[in-house]
């Protein structure tokens, strides 16, 4: 492995959780609600889906299974503020804790357990291309999935009427409701997607890419995920630019300490997080483009019988 | 109102039932104690007193308690439960123990890795060192591109000796080896652990060290890329069959039992302990078959002289980054200068702060 | 909404009743899950009741625990939820409060051998300034370049923690410590007076005592309060009022860091007595939800803080005496506000139940 794909194959393996989780949230916050418990949801879908895969050996299973389970979590969210109408970022956080909690003592038997990775699926030609083959094209196939998941988000949100109806609900859904959709029904199903993606991503941290389990093993990854959205201006193809990018400037960090350089590994360490509060910055400061995106009613809250 | 409730739920059973232990004692630990890690090495420590002392000592143990302003309260509440010996897991547990123990004389508390005293607090610390100068020479021996990599969290004296022990075996053995370290700085960060690992990987490094991470990040990720790893702790070969090169491990079990035995027989000293291979309190585990014997034998007989104490991990000559003599040949580091070292050897990519 | 059997409707007038239903409910739930969790992992029911609720109140260092607790939950609570009634997301008083401890450390390690009685006002002082700094980056950010705080504040968490890292293994390290990563211990003039002999509990509890009253006073009955409260949540209606969205998004932010620097001050320079690894157990993100819990009203803040720095304590009690894994505290206090802001549907709300020929009425 030399340095290029090392950057290359490290970069996705990173991103990949991220990227998945934050596509979901994107659908999330499109529909208008603001979920701030990503991080718990991950926690949750990374616990089940080690211990699915533990017990069956099926990853797929296992993966779909931290899906469910944080989809279960998502639904619990969904109800505080689809139902009975509590403040999405009280409600974000506190159910982010309850999932942090959950996963703790669920996971306590299988602390620092680890298990056998998922088989790589190495593209057929690609893969022997040197230095990018075995940097970008041998790998599990949830990584080739996320730029794919990308894609379809956009064209989901862009040019199909269960887009139209996401973003509509999102953009007005006094409106929405007055034509007849049911906007409630709408944002519960865009929460429990999102809590689903979650969970998956989840999942591929404790099975794919760290293959075991602890407690804390998400490590802020679930809020990096909320960043993400903000960073691609709600929009699909910019989020995966972002997540890939804060994926390889976490990784040059580690590249350049190993180099020797004598900057303070704290600065290194501190460099994706400050360059994402620029890019946030510069990325809002045209008030334009948030305003083209954005959805109009995130984070408020909807209630029907005005 | 108070008062009653306490007294009702005292009646509803609550009330400790008069177990007749001559001491009762309590481990604190940072840390999950799982199946592997410094905790769980801990823990070991506590079954062995158990085993020791029988119906006569009770333990009760407490995982994961952060340092920081809540430890106290756990140390306050195992005392309030009755124990009289405390056994506190971490560095950070130093000046809330310590003001525990100037307020409760008759507590005995042993604390891990600090550099504090009093009548009745003592403290222990692992040279670790010389397990890794071991790990050092072994991976002096094997490496193929002359790069080892190492992973560590934060640069604490104890660790940087450790990477210091590792750099001048290795060049004793193999005068071409240089060794690049990358600190996480974070607490607990596994998937970083092993981005790092690989960060190293793909920077030359072949055999790689993973300095007190508790969980076997770093060793799964040597296993994957088909390296080596010398790791910290506790056995992980289980982890690695393939990758384990060595493993540092802390056996605990005499110290502790000694101590208990002191405490009972009223003789407890708050004195400081540094056990390394000679007190059995650092011992090596999980020798790779991929050694050949020549070079077991070469390793046998530096821990032997290292357990007799003819040679020591920092003989000199000894020479920093800055090309400044530390360490003239002939002389040895004092333990005081091991114990709070902030400079690296020769060697070393990578820097400290200062 | 039809899926439900009820229908929820705008209250047009609050009622003294309905304003505690939520806390209750929240507390009851609590109380029950705690049941549940703790009998599911072998501990009696009067147990867990016994270890997590009143076990805290039982004795007077337990007690002064709970104190020791509830006040930097109180003071980071009173100043978050200034700008939380202003729709001001500020998620950053964890890194706030580092800053405020990095900061009412400097005074106390440069002058280590001092004896001057002023320098612990001095050192408030300083944090408070390190605090509400922090937190104006956030500010400026939002104010000139529409920056989401949310995402900028917790950005700023971690890199606080970075800098606090920073500085304890190399600038402020104690030169007599080994090397290690902490700074020198505090001299007697830095150290907040403890309140009860024999305990940890000391007066930066009076002080937030104070704080509350003041944030009760300023949301409660002060124009510029008021004005705060709109300019945030209608920033067209308060441009008319003289009391824009910029100015709330700064008075937001800056009076958040500055509570949370004076507690971190506080902790440096109680409980701790030195600049260490960790100085802060989550208070920041704690203190969120103590905002809310407390429905943020000042007053009700101050009987949230006190639930859960007792079910902190209860935790820690439970932890080390019926071993309970830490886990389940940090589930309690997710049940607590989950519980709490869903049955504030109660009391912002008239829930009823629907009648059937109603809802049949609806569907048309």
């Amino acid at each position: 492995m030399d340095t290029l794909t090392f950057l290359l194959s490290g970069t996705l393996l990173a991103a990949t959780p991220l990227l998945i989780a934050a596509l979901g949230e994107l659908v999330t916050e499109k529909s208008g609600v603001l979920n701030l418990s990503i991080e718990g949801m991950m926690a949750l879908g990374a616990v089940t889906g080690f211990i699915v895969a533990t017990a069956s050996g099926s990853y797929w299973l296992a993966l779909l299974a931290g899906g469910v389970a944080a989809a279960a979590l998502a639904a619990v969210f969904g109800f505080v503020v689809l139902v009975t109408l509590g403040n999405q970022v009280a409600s974000g956080i506190a159910v982010g804790i309850l999932g942090i909690g959950l996963s703790g003592l669920i996971g306590r038997p299988y602390e620092s357990s680890t298990i056998a990775p998922m088989h790589e699926l190495p593209i057929p030609f690609l893969s022997n291309v040197p230095v990018i083959g075995p940097g970008l094209f041998d790998h599990v196939a949830l990584v080739y999935c996320a730029p794919l998941l990308a894609v379809a988000t956009w064209w989901l949100l862009r040019s199909t009427k269960v887009g139209l109806v996401i973003r509509a609900v999102g953009e007005a859904p006094e409106a929405a409701h007055a034509i007849g959709y049911n906007v409630v029904l709408v944002r519960f199903c865009a929460v429990l997607y999102g809590g689903f993606c979650a969970g998956i991503a989840g999942a591929f941290i404790s099975i794919a890419s760290a293959t075991l389990w602890s407690d804390g093993i998400i490590a802020g990854r679930g809020w990096i995920v909320v960043a993400l959205v903000v960073f691609g201006t709600w929009r699909s193809g910019r989020v995966a630019i972002g997540a890939y990018l804060f994926g390889m400037t976490t990784l040059a960090g580690l590249l350049v300490q190993s180099t020797g350089i004598a900057i303070p590994s704290q600065v290194l360490t501190s460099v994706p997080y400050i360059v994402t509060i620029i890019a946030i910055a510069m990325l809002s400061m045209d008030p334009q483009r948030i305003r083209l995106n954005a959805p109009v009613s995130l984070g408020q809250i909807y209630h029907e019988a005005k | 109102m108070k008062r009653i409730l306490t007294a009702i739920l005292l009646a509803a059973g609550l009330a400790t039932t008069g177990h007749a232990a001559d001491l009762k004692m309590g481990f604190i630990l940072p840390s999950p104690a799982a199946d592997v890690g410094w905790a769980k090495q801990l823990d070991l420590g506590r079954e062995a007193v158990e085993a020791a002392f029988g119906d006569r000592v009770e333990t009760t143990m407490v995982e994961s308690v952060p340092e920081g302003p809540d430890a106290a309260r756990v140390m306050n509440q195992m005392i309030s439960d009755g124990a009289t010996m405390l056994m506190l897991g971490s560095f950070g547990y130093m000046n809330d123990g310590l003001k525990l123990a100037r307020s409760h004389p008759e507590v005995a508390m042993i604390h891990a890795s600090g550099y504090k005293q009093a009548d009745n607090f003592a403290t222990f610390t692992a040279r670790n060192y010389e397990g890794f100068y071991l790990g050092g020479m072994a991976a002096g021996m094997v490496t193929k591109s002359n790069i080892i990599g190492m992973v560590a969290a934060f640069a604490i004296p104890e660790v940087v000796a450790e990477v210091n022990a590792i750099t001048l075996a290795a060049q004793k053995v193999n005068p071409e080896a240089q060794v690049k370290v990358i600190w996480l700085n974070s607490w607990f960060d596994p998937p970083k652990a092993q981005e790092a690992a690989r960060a190293l990987i793909s920077q030359g490094a072949d055999v790689l060290f993973s300095l007190h991470q508790d969980t076997p990040s770093v060793v799964n990720v040597a296993e994957a890329e088909g390296i080596y790893v010398v790791n910290t702790s506790s056995d992980m070969s289980a982890y690695g069959p393939n990758s384990v090169l060595a493993s540092v491990t802390n056996d605990w079990s005499d110290y502790f039992v000694s101590l208990v035995q002191d405490k009972l027989d009223g003789k407890f000293k708050g004195a400081d302990f540094r056990g390394g291979l000679s007190e059995g309190a650092v011992k090596m585990a999980a020798w790779s078959k991929d050694l050949s014997d020549e070079q077991m034998a070469e390793l046998k007989k530096t821990e032997e002289s290292f357990a007799a104490g003819q040679s020591h991990a920092f003989d000199g000559p000894i020479i920093d980054q800055d090309g400044t003599e530390r360490v003239a040949a002939g002389a040895t580091l004092p333990d005081g200068e091991i114990f709070g070292m902030n400079w690296l050897v020769k060697g070393v990519d990578g820097s400290v702060p200062n | 909404m039809s899926v439900f059997p009820f229908s929820i409707e705008t209250r047009t007038r609050r009622t003294r009743f309905s304003a505690i239903i939520p806390p209750l409910i929240a507390v009851c739930t609590t109380i029950v899950a705690s049941i549940i969790i703790l009998t599911s992992l072998d501990v009696s029911p009067s147990r867990a009741l016994y270890y997590l609720y009143i076990a805290p109140m039982a004795t007077r260092f337990n007690f002064a625990e709970v104190i020791l607790k509830m006040a930097p939950l109180l003071l980071i609570a009173q100043g978050l939820a200034i700008g939380f009634r202003a729709r001001i997301w500020n998620i950053g008083a964890e890194g706030q409060l580092i800053m405020g401890a990095i900061g009412g450390s400097l005074l106390p390690i440069w002058f280590n051998d001092s004896g001057n009685i002023l320098m612990l006002p001095a050192m408030v002082v300083v944090g408070a300034i390190f605090g509400m700094a922090w937190a104006a980056i956030a500010a400026v950010l939002r104010v000139r370049m529409n920056a989401n705080e949310i995402l900028v504040t917790l950005m700023l968490n971690s890199i606080a923690l970075q800098v606090l890292y920073y500085l304890i293994s190399g600038p402020l390290r104690d030169p007599f410590g080994f090397n290690f990563p902490q700074s020198a211990l505090f001299p007697d003039v830095a150290m907040l007076p403890i309140l009860l002999a024999n305990t940890r509990a000391n007066i930066s509890i009076f002080f937030a005592v104070l704080v509350t009253l003041l944030a009760w006073f300023f949301m409660q009955r002060s124009f510029p309060g008021y004005r705060l409260q709109v300019g945030g949540s209608a920033p067209d209606a308060a441009r008319y009022a003289g009391f824009g969205e910029k100015q709330a998004i700064w008075v937001s932010l800056l009076v958040g860091g500055t509570c949370a620097g004076i507690a971190g001050v506080f902790e440096v320079a109680g409980p701790l007595g030195q600049l260490q690894r960790v100085v802060t157990p989550g208070y920041g993100f704690a203190a969120i939800i103590v905002a809310f819990l407390g429905g943020l009203n000042a007053l009700g803040i101050l009987a949230a803080a006190f639930f859960m720095a007792l079910i902190y304590v209860g935790g820690d009690i439970a932890q080390t005496s019926a071993k309970v894994p830490y886990s389940v505290n940090t589930i309690l206090q997710g049940v607590l506000l989950v519980s709490y802001i869903a049955s504030r549907v109660f009391s912002d709300y008239r829930v009823r139940l629907r009648k059937p020929a109603y809802n049949r009425q609806e569907r048309v």
